[in-house]
């Protein structure tokens, strides 16, 4: 009797591994579909686009360390990574919003400094009718100490200043105005 | 008589798959009729998800499709790539708990 059970034991012991072994080969067939899957119908995390991007990173950099492509004699007509080349000043013209001038838009910034009053000659330019008054009167008044306010851009006294050069801006014209 | 009436009749080909059912098969298809096959199917795949076995059976078979490129990739390949790493790399608890519940099985089934 104890000899039929140990043999029977061992028996059902092979019969369970193999058993097992079937199961998990069915479940890897499965696993190995699903993928095969994925890869076949590309859905896999842009494997190719990856594969893609290192290519062009890869001639990109092949490009910028061709001595050919730099310095000299390319300067005006750099080639980007787009294959399009753009001349050292934008050439655009539009007018400028300020002054209504016809300006090319390289040299747009430039002229906003002037245009807009950072420069000395920018604060003598009419923009509102209070302040050109105010202006025009300024130099060699006593209240040319004032005048600066007016057309200041500078934020950090925008606070205290603004308020302050409105009031003093209207009281300079109340009382500038005979 | 013609020698021809003599003539023993053509073995039937339906006789040499009358032989008795290997073990194998009976156990198969009490697992099977029972529905016990398809319950420890389930169970193994759950436990082969929650400890990462399938999440790494995967990535072995993207890294194969990734070298070999995409479409010259068959099932077969990669049956063939898993295999013999999924076998090995089932863990113990696992591979006993399955055991367990089968030898439970044979057990119950008087085999």
């Amino acid at each position: 009797m104890s000899g039929f059970n140990e043999d029977n034991k061992a028996s059902h012991a092979q019969l369970s591994s193999q058993f097992f072994g079937d199961l998990l080969d069915s479940i890897i067939v499965d696993v190995a579909s699903e993928c095969h899957r994925i890869a076949r119908l590309g859905l896999d995390r842009n494997l190719e686009e990856e594969e893609e991007e290192l290519r062009l990173s890869a001639q990109a950099r092949v490009r910028v360390a061709d001595p050919s492509n730099s310095g000299e004699s390319n300067s005006k007509y750099v080639v980007d990574i787009f294959g399009q080349t753009h001349p050292p000043v934008a050439n655009e013209i539009f007018d400028c919003m300020n002054c209504g001038r016809s300006i090319m838009a390289g040299r747009f910034a430039p002229h906003l400094e002037k245009c807009m009053g950072k420069g000395r000659k920018a604060r003598l330019k009419v923009t509102r009718s209070s302040t050109a008054v105010q202006n025009r009167y300024s130099q060699g008044s006593p209240v040319s100490t004032y005048s600066p306010y007016s057309n200041s851009t500078n934020t950090s006294r925008l606070s205290n200043g603004t308020s302050g050069v409105a009031g003093e801006e209207y009281s300079n014209g109340t009382f500038q105005e005979p | 008589m013609r020698a021809s009436v003599n003539r023993p009749p053509t073995p039937d080909v339906g006789d040499t798959q009358e032989k008795q059912p290997t073990l194998e098969e009976i156990i198969n298809i009490k697992f099977i009729e029972s529905g016990e096959k398809e319950r420890l199917m389930e169970l193994l795949r759950e436990r082969l998800i929650e400890c990462g076995w399938k999440d790494e059976m995967k990535a072995l078979c993207r890294a194969f499709v990734k070298k070999k490129g995409r479409n010259n990739v068959t099932v077969d390949d990669l049956v063939h790539l898993i295999t013999p790493k999924g076998r090995a790399s089932i863990p113990d608890s696992i591979k006993a708990e399955l055991l367990q519940r089968i030898r439970t099985f044979l057990v119950s089934a008087a085999l």
